[in-house]
C-alpha cells in the first residue's frame, strides 16, 4: 500500500527550481534512502514533503490525503532535522511531549507516551535533563524520540548520522534501523554515505541534480547501476573510456567503464618487467598491464594505485607492493559496469549479460 | 678592600633597581588617588549632604550634622514619596508600552524578508538624532492639542519614544539569534504559529527582551527633559524634584533624591550580572 505519493513536484527558491519533475511512491512501513552528492537537492525534496518550501507544481499525497498546499503544522510529516533543532529551553521529556501537548493530549497520557519512547530510544532516566546537557548522540535519540511521539504518517530524516563520530554513528545507524523494523515507520532518510543507505533502506533513490537517476533495492543500485553516476556514487571510482576501434560502426564511439577497486585482481608476472607493455585490453574481460605507482594501508588490505598507459586504476590487494612493480590486473566481465556513450551504435560490442546495465 | 668594594656596588645596584619600581608605585598611587577623587569626589560631597542639617559656606566640612532631611524625605505626605511612586509608575508603564510594540516590531523586523526592514529600523532612531530639546518642545506642542500635556499618559508615552530606541534595535537583535530550525521544528511537530511564538521563540528572545526591559525602565527613570515639557508642573518625577530643589538651594533633598535614583541602576545591574551569562549579552549586537 502506498503511504507517500509525489506526482511531478517542483519545487525550489524563488525563481530557482531544485526538483523538476520529482516522482516517488513509498509503500506503508518502508524505508527509503535518498542518496546523492552536496547540493543535489535533498533537503529541499524534505523541505517540501514539510511544507517549509512550497511546491510550484504536482501533488503530494499521504494515503489519499492531499496535502501539497497545507501549512507545515497540517501534515503530520515529522523531520529528524540534520541539527536535532532541539529546544534548549526544554528539558528531555518536554521536547518529546511538545507535539502531543500541541495536540491536547491529557498530562498523564502524554507522560506514558514520553516514557514508553525514552525505553525505546533508550534514554531512560534522562528525562528531566536539560537537552544542552546531552551528548551528540543522545541529542539525536531525543530528536527521534520527538519526531516518532505523534505516530507521524512519515517520517523524514535528514542526514542524522552526519554530525555524530564515526563509532556511535555505526551504533545509531542500526538502532534506527532495528526501531523502524520494530514500529514499522514509513521514513525517507537522507545520506551522502553509500554505506548508510545500504545497510538501513529497503530501496535507494539516488538523486542527481534534483532528478532520480535509479530507483531499487541496495543489491540493485549496487550490482547493476542503471547509469556512470549511480556506479561512480555507489563506489565503482575506476574509470576507463574505452575507445571503440571497430571501423564498421557508423559513428565513432567510446564505451564508459567502471568498475570497484575490490574486483580488481592482481597478479606480479614471473617474466622480467621489460617484456610488459604498458596497455588496456578489454574483451569481455577487463586486463591491464602497469606499473605500481602508489600503496596505502586500508586495514585489511592495501589499496594500490596502478598506472596503465594513460589510466590509474586503484586496486586492493592483500600485502604491499613496492613502487614501480610490475603488475597485471584483471577485471571479470560482471564486475564491470559498462555505458556507451551513443547508446544505440555500440550496443553490439557489449556482452550481452551487461544489455540491462544501460 | 675588594670585598667592600663589592658590597657597595651591589648596593647602588640594588637602589637603582629598586628606584625604577618605586617612583613607579608612588606614581601609580598618585594616579589613583587623583583618579578616584575625580570619580568620587562629587559622590562623597553628594553623600555628606545628604548627612547634613547645616553647614555654611568656608566650612569645610557641615557644622551640624543629622538624619533630619532623611525623615523628610520618607515622610509619606511628603513630594518626594509620592514623587518615587509616579516615577515607578511611569517606569512601569512605558515598560509595558515598549514591549507591547518592540515585541511584535522586534520579531517582524529580524525577518530578513520583511520589506522596508531598514526603514523601519531606522524610523525608531530618528527621535534621538535630532537635539532632544526642540524634539520635545514640538511633541508637548502636538500633546497640548490633545490634551496629553501634564498627564500621566503623556509622559509614558514622551518616554516610550524615547525607550523605544533601545526596546526595538535589542529585540530585533534578540529574535535575529533565535535558530529558525526550532521554530520549523515547533511547526513540524503540529504547532501554529502563534503557539510557536509564545513557546519557542520568545523564550528563546527572552534575556534579550529582559535586557531591553530593565534599560527602558532605567531611562525612563531619570528622563527629565521629557517629562520637563510635558508633564510640569502637573506631573512630578524624581529627576524634576530633584532639579527644582537645587533649584532652591535645598541641596540636602536634592542628594537624597539623588541617591534614591542610584538603588535602581545598582540593583538591576546585579540582576544583570546574575542572571545574564556575557554570551547572552554579546549576542545582543550581532
Ligand atoms: N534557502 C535557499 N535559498 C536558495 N537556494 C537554496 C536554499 N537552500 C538550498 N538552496 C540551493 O538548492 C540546492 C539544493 O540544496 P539542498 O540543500 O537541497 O542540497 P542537499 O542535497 O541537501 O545537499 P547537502 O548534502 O549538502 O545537504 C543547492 O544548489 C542550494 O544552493
Ligand atoms: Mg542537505
Amino acid at each position: 500500500m502506498t503511504q507517500l505519493k509525489i506526482e511531478n513536484l517542483h519545487a525550489g527558491y524563488g525563481s530557482k527550481m531544485i526538483l523538476n519533475d520529482f516522482n516517488l511512491e513509498i509503500n506503508q512501513g518502508e524505508m527509503i534512502a535518498l542518496l546523492g552528492p552536496s547540493g543535489c537537492g535533498k533537503t529541499t525534496l524534505l523541505n517540501a514533503l514539510c511544507g517549509f518550501v512550497p511546491a510550484s507544481h504536482g501533488e503530494i499525497y499521504v494515503g489519499d490525503r492531499v496535502i501539497t498546499k497545507l501549512p507545515a503544522e497540517k501534515r503530520n510529516i515529522t523531520m529528524v532535522f540534520q541539527s536535532y533543532a532541539l529546544w534548549p529551553h526544554l528539558t528531555v521529556a518536554q521536547n518529546i511531549g511538545y507535539g502531543l501537548k500541541v495536540r491536547k493530549v491529557k498530562t498523564a497520557e502524554i507522560q506514558d507516551r514520553v516514557n514508553e519512547l525514552l525505553v525505546i530510544v533508550k534514554l531512560e532516566g534522562l528525562q528531566n535533563e536539560k537537552v544542552t546537557s546531552l551528548s551528540g548522540g543522545q541529542r539525536q535519540r531525543v530528536a527521534l524520540a520527538r519526531a516518532l511521539a505523534i505516530r507521524p504518517d512519515v517520517l523524514v530524516l535528514d542526514e542524522p548520522l552526519s554530525n555524530l563520530d564515526a563509532k556511535v554513528r555505526l551504533n545509531v545507524r542500526h538502532e534506527i534501523k532495528s526501531l523502524q523494523k520494530q514500529l514499522g515507520f514509513t521514513s525517507l532518510i537522507v545520506t551522502h554515505d553509500q554505506e548508510e543507505a545500504l545497510v538501513m533502506a529497503d530501496r535507494i533513490a539516488v538523486l542527481n541534480q534534483g532528478k532520480i537517476e535509479q530507483l531499487g533495492t541496495p543489491e540493485e543500485i549496487y550490482r547493476t547501476p542503471s547509469s556512470a553516476f549511480v556506479a561512480n556514487f555507489m563506489g565503482a571510482e575506476n574509470h576507463i573510456e574505452w575507445q571503440n576501434d571497430d571501423n564498421t560502426l557508423p559513428a565513432k564511439s567510446a564505451q564508459q567503464i567502471y568498475f570497484r577497486s575490490e574486483s580488481v585482481q592482481v597478479t606480479v608476472p614471473s617474466e622480467k618487467a621489460s617484456s610488459l607493455s604498458n596497455d588496456v585490453h578489454f574483451d569481455s574481460d577487463l586486463t591491464c598491464q602497469g606499473h605500481v605507482l602508489q600503496s596505502a594501508f586500508f586495514g585489511h588490505h592495501y589499496r594500490i594505485s596502478v598506472r596503465c598507459g594513460a589510466h590509474t586504476i586503484q586496486a586492493d590487494h592483500h600485502s604491499d607492493l613496492p613502487e614501480n612493480t610490475p603488475v597485471t590486473l584483471r577485471v571479470t566481465a560482471d564486475a564491470l559496469h559498462i555505458y556507451n556513450n551513443q547508446v544505440e551504435t555500440a550496443a553490439h560490442h557489449v556482452p550481452t549479460s551487461f544489455q540491462s546495465n544501460k | 678592600m675588594i670585598n667592600t668594594h663589592v658590597t657597595i656596588q651591589s648596593m647602588v645596584l640594588e637602589k637603582l633597581k629598586n628606584m625604577p619600581l618605586k617612583f613607579n608605585f608612588w606614581l601609580q598611587i598618585l594616579f589613583i588617588l587623583v583618579f578616584a577623587l575625580v570619580l568620587f569626589g562629587p559622590i562623597v560631597n553628594l553623600l555628606i549632604w545628604t548627612v547634613t542639617e547645616v553647614w555654611y559656606f568656608p566650612h569645610a566640612l557641615p557644622s551640624q550634622w543629622g538624619f533630619k532631611y532623611w525623615h523628610q524625605v520618607f515622610n509619606p505626605y511628603s513630594n518626594v514619596s509620592s514623587s518615587l511612586f509616579t516615577s515607578i509608575i511611569i517606569a512601569i508603564l512605558t515598560v509595558c508600552v515598549c514591549l507591547l510594540v518592540s515585541v511584535p516590531a522586534g520579531y517582524a523586523l529580524s525577518k530578513r524578508s520583511m520589506p522596508f526592514r531598514v526603514f523601519w529600523m531606522l524610523l525608531f532612531l530618528i527621535p534621538q538624532a535630532f537635539p532632544n530639546l526642540t524634539v520635545y518642545m514640538n511633541i508637548a506642542r502636538l500633546f497640548y492639542e490633545f490634551g496629553l500635556n501634564g498627564t500621566l499618559l503623556g509622559v509614558v508615552l514622551v518616554h516610550s519614544i524615547h525607550g523605544l530606541m533601545f526596546s526595538v534595535w535589542i529585540s530585533v537583535a534578540a529574535f535575529s539569534t533565535t535558530d529558525p530550525m526550532l521554530e520549523r521544528a515547533s511547526r513540524n511537530l503540529g504547532a501554529g504559529p502563534i503557539y510557536t511564538f509564545f513557546h519557542i521563540i520568545l523564550p528563546q528572545a527572552a534575556p534579550g527582551i529582559i535586557a531591553s526591559c530593565i534599560f527602558v525602565f532605567l531611562e525612563s527613570l531619570d528622563e527629565f527633559t521629557g517629562t520637563f515639557f510635558v508633564g510640569a508642573p502637573d506631573i512630578s518625577t524624581l529627576p524634576l524634584l530633584l532639579y527644582s530643589a537645587s533649584m532652591e538651594g535645598n541641596y540636602q533633598i536634592a542628594s537624597i533624591t539623588a541617591l534614591i535614583l542610584l538603588v535602581p541602576s545598582i540593583l538591576f545591574m546585579l540582576i544583570i550580572n546574575k542572571f545574564m551569562s556575557p554570551e547572552m549579552l554579546s549576542k545582543l549586537g550581532k
